[in-house]
């Protein structure tokens, strides 16, 4: 195992991270305990996952602050989720139901906000539900392209 | 700041679809200043001695590994970083196989992903703070609340590990209800008889030794947390004193006075004596507000007649004492829903279960003769199962013993009085299991449907009383015994509350987790066992006393401290505004309110980390370390870029 580098590569020419035009930015919020084991099984059952989407774990959906999904969309999100055990599997007994209430609340929110809640997504996924989570991440992210990117939006007004 | 970023090839499963190469041009610019240490598997063996050597060398402000989830190894990579002398909290996983490499089928998507999430996670370690896990000293005693079998049980197991255990029980004897049931279900096995090995390796046994028993007594205030509970318990005196006492109740026999019964529900006992025969301790007790002594009148007959001078002892006093305790096992058991259901309430000859064991036990009120009020035996039985469970009126579930109990009446009703009429009304049968298969099939009595509880109507008198079932028949009734639901009684109920336990809906300690920890309690600390849980038999008291006491000894062990993870909440004095919002929000009750200050306060030893109160504060005074929300923000930026 002698024959790897390490690397410290200053040299390189400075180059940011570049996100190819057009393609939406969505932010998944897992909690730890169900809904990204759900997404590690899906990865482990090799199914499809949109790549513009980033996962930001938390160890449970209820530490999910309304603000920090506005933080999102104010920093250039086009979709944001956040996705939960199920009611009653909370590995933190009830922190999915504060997550789903603030959801709820925070949805209205936003149409006042004038962000159309079609970009944000609240759901369950459990640590058994590769597919299910596959296929919630691909529908939301197909639904936000569909959308008018928001910053456009805001600049018309 | 220097960031060590490991990236790992996971043997090429990860560089199928990552180029690394492009990864490493795209961030090396990053403020983290990246030194980028490239491995073909970072959790191998050989891998993790060289990236402990190469860590401990060039000793990184912050770590990032990108690799496989976190949940699989963020431990090892945390323990690598401490043998390498560097603070394990400053590390940040990047998932890039499960949520990488195998979901995304292009490459350059791939390559694009992987850079942006590393591009947040070295965003996210800038913001780390270093975090320490916290030993603390514990308390390797035990309380143990109930001398009931599951109290009992858990007491026992404990001792047999020679831990010290206190073992509080209100009443003056112990054994809960099964020790006053002669005829246990399914076999018929004497209750006392099998409970008294238990009582004597308790009483006088050598782990008996490490047990401090309290009878007569309550917790009436604790305080503390994990490893360190102060419990104040309130004991009623006995007048008695159990070192002199040997339990012979001449004093029960001179006793001019007689009081009601309350252990047999029927019946009665002198002022100064034991609930039945053969309860343990084998000592009698006073009751106060009986005894004319007490009372302040003229009457000294057990005195005269005691043979040990000083066992009775009229000047005994309440007392109060204070118990140290690492853990606390909650086995205050349950109880039958005591009152009646008007259309039986005043009737004479109905029973509930309790009472009915009582009457079919021996050392019972009729001497196990199953016998009216007026001495005589019944001509008919009438068993009414689901006597306000499954009900609208009474609790909508089912109490899961009582169609067991209802059998065993049946058998043993049968036994006792030749010819006698039994039936069962039932709404609904819950028999599982194989040895109550065997007793169901073999089950004599004539069984009648009904479907509303409070339709169920009584008339007539004597031999001629009948149970008038809504379109069904007259069904004999001169004794009736009702199955009343299991509820958790006052004495769960209050001692739920004073220790602060959740309750579930119908009032039962709940349960951290109703299937993977139903002997835990969501009070780190405190566990749960017997029918305070929920009804139970007598075999799941013995296994979750036994569960609890196995939880209480893996998690205090002598001479090891309770190391505390670090990711906890944290409340900032200074920008706490004293709403409470998050003291009613915390499920597991590790916030309190700090009076004098008005703020509040988390207890590291209780808070799971689950960051609920950091997401609700209006006023984000609270920091949940390890995902505090500069460290989410930074990383949303990352991912955002």
């Amino acid at each position: 195992m002698s024959c790897r580098t390490v690397t410290t590569d200053v040299t390189t020419p400075r180059v940011q991270p570049s996100r190819s035009t057009g393609a939406p930015r969505v932010v998944a919020f897992l909690c730890n305990w169900c809904s990204y084991a759900g997404a590690d099984k899906a990865g482990s059952n090799h199914l499809p996952v949109p790549a513009e989407l980033s996962v930001i774990r938390v160890m449970c959906s209820g530490r999910v602050e309304p603000v920090l999904i506005l933080e999102a969309f104010q920093k250039g999100a086009d979709g944001v989720m956040v996705l939960a055990c199920h009611p009653g599997d909370c590995h933190y007994k009830e922190g999915n139901l504060r997550a789903f209430c603030r959801a709820e609340l925070l949805a209205r929110l936003m149409v006042q906000l004038g962000v159309d809640p079609r970009r944000f997504y609240f759901g369950y996924v459990s640590a058994a539900e590769a597919e299910r989570f596959s296929r919630v991440t691909l529908e939301f992210v197909q639904q936000v392209r569909a959308l008018a990117p928001p910053l456009a939006e805001d600049r018309k007004g | 700041m220097k960031t060590a970023v490991i990236l790992c090839n996971c043997c090429g499963i990860i560089t199928q679809n990552i180029d690394w190469e492009k990864v490493r041009a795209m961030l090396a610019n990053h403020p983290a200043n990246p030194v980028f240490i490239g491995d073909d598997l970072a959790c191998g063996a050989d891998s993790i001695d060289r990236l402990r050597a190469v860590l401990a060398e060039e000793q990184p402000d912050r770590v990032v590994v990108a690799a496989c989830s976190p949940r699989e190894h963020e431990n090892t990579f945390r323990r690598l970083m401490a043998d390498a002398g560097i603070n394990p909290w400053f590390l940040h996983m990047v998932n890039v196989r499960e949520q990488v490499s195998w979901v995304t089928e292009d490459p350059a998507a791939a390559t694009a992903k992987a850079a942006r999430l590393l591009h947040a996670a070295m965003n996210r370690v800038l913001r780390h703070e270093p975090l320490n896990e916290r030993a603390v000293p514990v308390h390797t005693e035990v309380a143990v609340i109930g001398a009931g079998p599951a109290g009992m049980q858990a007491a026992l197991t404990l001792a047999r590990a020679d831990r010290k255990v206190t073992l509080i029980e209100k009443e003056p004897m112990i054994g809960g209800l099964p020790v006053r049931f002669e005829e246990l279900f399914p076999d018929l096995e004497c209750g006392p008889c099998l409970l008294e090995p238990v009582m004597s390796e308790l009483l006088h046994g050598h782990a008996g030794a490490n047990v401090n028993l309290l009878t007569l007594s309550e917790v009436t205030a604790i305080k503390g947390s994990f490893g360190n509970w102060t419990l104040t318990v309130r004991q009623r005196p006995r007048y008695v004193n159990p070192d002199l006492c040997i339990g012979c109740m001449i004093c029960a026999a001179a006793c001019p006075v007689r009081r009601a019964n309350r252990w047999n529900g029927s019946g009665d006992m002198a002022a100064v004596d034991v609930p039945f025969a053969g309860a343990l301790p084998n000592l009698p007790h006073v009751d106060a507000s009986a005894c004319l002594k007490l009372s302040g009148r003229e009457c000294n007959a057990c005195l005269v007649d005691c043979p040990v001078e000083g066992a009775l002892d009229f000047a005994d006093q309440e007392r109060e004492c204070t118990i140290v305790a690492g853990a606390v096992i909650v086995a205050s058991g349950a109880e039958e829903m005591q009152e009646l259901p008007a259309a039986f309430a005043g009737l004479e000859d109905v029973h509930t279960a309790y009472t009915m064991e009582r009457l079919l036990a021996a050392y019972g009120p009729s001497g196990g003769e199953l016998v009216k009020g007026d001495g005589a035996e019944p001509s008919s039985l009438a068993i009414v199962h689901c006597a306000g469970s499954l009900d609208e009126n009474g609790v909508p579930y089912c109490s899961g013993t009582c169609c067991r109990a209802a059998v065993k009446y049946a058998r043993l009703a049968s036994a006792k009085v030749d010819g006698i009429t039994v039936t069962r009304l039932v709404r609904e049968q819950v028999m599982p299991g194989v040895a109550a298969g065997r007793q169901f099939h073999h089950d004599q009595s004539s069984v009648v449907r009904y479907g509303d509880f409070a339709g169920l109507c009584v008339s007539g008198s004597g031999v001629g009383r009948v149970i008038a079932v809504p379109g069904g028949p007259l069904v004999p009734a001169e004794m009736i015994v009702l199955c009343r639901p299991v509820v958790p009684g006052k004495g769960t109920a209050d001692l739920a509350t004073l220790l602060e336990l959740d309750r579930d809906g119908e009032g039962f300690a709940a349960p951290l987790h109703d299937l993977s920890g139903s002997c835990s309690s969501v009070v780190k600390g405190m566990y749960l066992a017997g029918s305070c849980r929920g009804p139970g038999d007598m075999r799941e008291a013995f296994a979750t006393g036994t569960a609890a006491a196995g939880l209480a000894l893996s998690e205090l062990v002598p001479g090891r401290d309770l190391i505390i993870d670090p990711q906890v909440a944290v409340v900032d004095d200074r920008l706490c505004a004293g709403c409470k919002t998050c003291i009613m929000l915390c499920p597991y009750q590790a916030i309190t309110w700090n009076g004098s200050d008005r703020v509040a306060y988390v207890e590291d030893l209780l808070c799971r980390g689950c960051g609920t109160c950091v997401a609700a504060c209006p006023a984000g005074a609270i920091t949940g370390r390890g995902f505090s929300r500069d460290m989410l923000r930074a990383e949303l930026e990352g991912a955002l870029s």
